[in-house]
Order: C-alpha cells, then structure tokens, then sequence
C-alpha cells in the first residue's frame, strides 16, 4: 500500500500542474491561479494561489441590477489588470501556467465574450492549452477547493448529489464520477436568487436581493406570515418560485392598503417579517427536495454550491438535515460559492483542451452540454 | 382589442395554447404587467402550444431565451422570449443581438417589460396587457 502510494506521489509531481481561472459571466471580473496539489486516482485537491474578484456591484446598484452594457465594458477595462493581479500575487509568470481555463456560459453574452476573449488571445499568445468551462459544473468543482483548505487527503465520495443555487438558476445534479452531470430537477420559472431579488424590489429594499433579505430577516418573525411552499409535494425534483414571489406581492399589496385605510405609516416590522417568513419558505422547499433527491439516488455526497448558496440559513438549515440523513454534505465558503475564477481553473483541471478557435460562448449552455 | 379573464394559471396556459395556434412566424409580441401578473406563464402557454419541447423558464437573469421549435407545417423555427426587466435602454437589447429577430419569418418573439425598450419595438407588434385582478384572477387584453 505504501509503496503504491508513493508511486502516486511520484506521478504527482510529474503532473504539478498550474492552471489560470478567468470568469466573467455575469457582474464579477475574476481571475484565480490554481495549483494540482495532489492527483491519486480517488483523491483530487487543489490550492489556490491567488483569487482576484472584481464586483461590479457598487457600479449596479443605482440601476437595480445587472445592466449588460455597462458590466460589458467594465470586464473590458478590468480584465487585464485583473489577471496582471492574479499572476503578481499567485507570484507566477506566464512560463509556469500549463492551462487556461475560461468559462463559455451560461449568462450575459456581452459578459462572456469578454473573457473568452481575452482568455483566447492569451492562449494564443502563450501557446498553452485552452479549456472551455460551464460555470454551473464550476460552482460544483468548488467542493473540491474546500478539501484542499482543510490539508486533509479526503476524497469525494460518489455518487454526488448537487443543487446549484444562485441568481440565474437553481437546478439538482446527480454526479456518477467527477466528470458526469445528470440534472434530476430544475426550477420550472424563476430562479431561487431572482426571487430574492424580485421580492426585495417589492420591498423597496434595493438591490441586490440576497445579501439584504437575509439581513431584514435576521429580526423578523419567520412565522408572521404562511407563504406558500411551491410544489414542496411533487414527486418530481423540479422547483417552482413564481408563486411564492406573487403571494409576497398580494401580501405587501394588502397590507398597504390597510395602512392607507387606518393612516398608520408603517406596521411593525412588516418588512423584517416578510423578508423572514419569505426566506424560511425558500429554504424549506430547497432543503426538503434535495435530502428526497439524496435519499432515492442514494448518494454518499451532498454538494451545495451558487451564490444562493451563501445565504446563512439556507448553508445551516442544508447542513444540519442533511447530517440528520448520514449524508455528508459539503458547502464552499461563502467566498468560493459567489461568483469567482478559482472554481473556473478547477474545472479547468477536469475539463479537455480544445483548439482557441473552437472556444465560442453560449449564454444558454445547459450542466450537461460541454 | 379583445378582453379576457382567466381564473387559474391553468387557464392561462390554455390561452396562451391557443393564441399559438394563430402564430404564422415574423409576429412581435409584447407583454405588459406587474411582477407577478403571470407574463412567463403565457409564454410557457404559447411555447406548449408551438412545440417546444423544454421548461420555458424566467430569462430574467441572461435576457433572452432562445427555444427551438419542432412543429412541422409552420414556418416557425424558433421561439424568443426576452426579458427586459433588468435593463436600461434600447441598446443593451441591441447589443445582444436580441432586436435582429424582429421580423424575421421564421421566429415568434415575445417581450417582457417592453416598455423599457419602446423606442426600438417594431410598428407592426401584438400588444398584450395582463391586469391582476384579484388571487388567480387575471384580465388579458389582446390588441393585434
């Protein structure tokens, strides 16, 4: 056994591997170096060297959300000293990246192109192998960044379960190894971060929706109000939130109109509750779907990754169910589940190099494409 | 103009059904209503009814959809649902190439939230306004 082990080790070494993250789907400009630390055949970690991520947020905020132009030519003015950042403090040059990885799709097509690119030119420019990235199976591979932060050689597990939440969309993937993705269920309107955009928009509380909701809802009342929980009962894995987002809205509609009919300015902490009440019935219906789904595909693994997946309650509330089934569940930290490169060069890893011309981004690229 | 009331997202889809069933190709579509008002729900209603075969879901977040269209003996090809919630001006739906299928005869386009892009929306469109008008209830104005 230990003899097989250091041959492993020996392989390891041989293959040490370096590879350059860029991401720019949506409203982050990022670029990340990541290291192949260890490559046995059942335990995969990596390290990550550097991690740059450029939020647009500040410069959306105004306009109540992602506005295309704007992020487009900002990804355009941003990229280079990005990656220039990554490479400085990663404390590489180019002569030791072996692969680019650069995701295709899905989001904006203005966004992407930017990055695909720059990625394009770079390959072409440094000769190195190029990869194509979906950026859901991206939010996936982020469990594996999380082994490597801990220092412990622990493998992952298979088969996987793993639900992909965030603002574009939320979708249940069942892995049979590292490099098969099988989606079992998807939302069948919104998307669980849209929603909290949409319902904080309701609220007048800006944007963007999330990191807000969760703030109002930490001194609300989860139980003020019985929203809905959307085909919490199908027998399917599918997801539905348009609904929910409605019975908010008649909510709030109501209680205006109260308001105006007693000349009250504002009832107490009606906003704190609906954020409340609101969360708790997205994360009961996220949660309850995805501990059935790990029960019938009786997987060893749960992964939970997307910007969604940042929300506190919803990280809790999935962990400690799914500890409840025996299932162990993995969650990146909140840095590595909100949109960044370093997800990118791991997936990079996984993925196979193909020719610069052949890259071309797709704004609509389903997890099991590419 | 025509005036309808629906009383379920059901019955919603089912006109959405039948409103494809006039659909020739080259037709613009635009959507008006609140959040909440059942927009994607009509369109999922027209998408059923031209054959398309996936979950038509919100494009809030990438703008626009593009749905491939099975259905022998019509010209339609293709369904494009955008969705201009989140944007700004006429020219971030330039931009993404989204006002080229206007027109084009073999594609049905439909707008959300075309208000927000009104000075680049064809002449000749199908204007639809849905009204809330109460839980489940809805009032669906058609104008060709």
């Amino acid at each position: 056994m230990a003899r097989i082990k250091n041959y492993e080790l020996r392989i390891m070494e041989k293959y040490k591997k370096i590879i350059l993250g860029i991401e720019s789907s949506c409203d982050e400009t990022s670029a990340a170096v990541v290291r192949v630390k260890c490559q046995m055949s059942n335990v995969k970690c990596f390290e990550i060297l550097s991690n740059i991520v450029l939020s647009q947020i500040d410069i959306h905020k105004k306009y109540g959300g992602v506005v295309p132009e704007v992020a487009a030519r900002s990804h355009i003015k941003n990229i280079l000293p990005v990656i220039q950042g990554a490479l400085d403090e990663a404390c590489v040059s180019q002569k030791d990246i072996d692969a680019i990885a650069v995701t295709n799709g899905p989001g904006l097509i203005t966004s992407l192109m930017v990055g695909a690119e720059t990625a394009k030119t770079l390959a072409y420019l440094w000769q190195k192998p190029i990869v194509a990235v979906n950026h859901l199976k991206a939010h996936i591979y982020a469990a594996w960044l999380q082994e490597a932060k801990s220092y412990k050689l622990k493998a992952i597990s298979f088969p996987v379960l793993a639900l992909v939440v965030s603002g574009g969309h939320t979708e249940l993937v069942f892995m049979k190894n590292e490099k098969s993705f099988k989606k079992i269920g998807q939302t069948l309107d919104d998307a669980a971060g849209e929603v909290f955009d949409k319902v904080a928009k309701i609220l007048d509380l800006g944007y963007p929706g999330g990191p807000i909701i969760s703030k109002y809802a930490e001194s609300g009342n989860p139980q003020a109000f019985a929203f809905p929980r959307p085909i919490m009962d199908s027998k399917d894995f599918n997801f539905s939130f348009s609904g929910l987002k409605t019975s908010v809205l008649y909510k709030v509609q109501e209680i205006k109109r109260q308001e105006q009919k007693k000349f009250q300015v504002s009832s107490f902490k009606f906003q704190e509750n609906i954020a409340a009440s609101f969360q708790q019935s997205v994360v009961d219906v996220l949660v309850y779907k995805t501990i059935k789904a790990t029960q019938q595909y009786k997987v060893k693994t749960l992964i939970m990754g997307g910007g969604v997946a940042a929300n506190k309650l919803l990280r809790q509330t999935m962990k400690s169910e799914a500890e409840k089934n025996g299932v162990p569940c993995i969650i990146p930290e909140i840095r590595l589940c909100t949109d960044n490169a370093a997800p990118i060069a791991v997936a990079g890893y996984f993925g196979k190099p193909i020719p610069w011309q052949k890259i071309d981004v797709d704004p609509g690229l389903d997890i099991s494409e590419n | 103009m025509s005036s309808i009331i629906t009383h379920s997202a059901q019955e919603t889809i089912e006109l959405g059904k039948r409103l494809a069933s006039k659909l020739r190709g080259g037709e613009v579509i635009c959507l008006y209503g609140n959040l909440g008002a059942g927009k994607t729900t009509l369109i999922k209603g027209i998408a059923q009814g031209l054959g398309v075969k996936k979950i038509v879901t919100s494009p809030t977040f990438i703008l626009i959809n593009v749905y491939k269209v099975k259905r022998q003996m019509s010209n339609v090809k293709c369904l494009i649902h955008i969705d201009c919630y989140r944007i700004d001006s006429a020219r971030d739906i330039e931009n993404i190439g989204a006002a080229e299928y206007f027109g084009n005869p073999n594609s049905v386009v439909v707008i959300e939230w075309p208000e927000r892009i009104k000075d680049i929306l064809p002449k000749k469109r199908m204007e639809i306004h849905i009204a809330m008008k109460g839980e489940g209830k809805r009032e669906i104005s058609i104008n060709f």
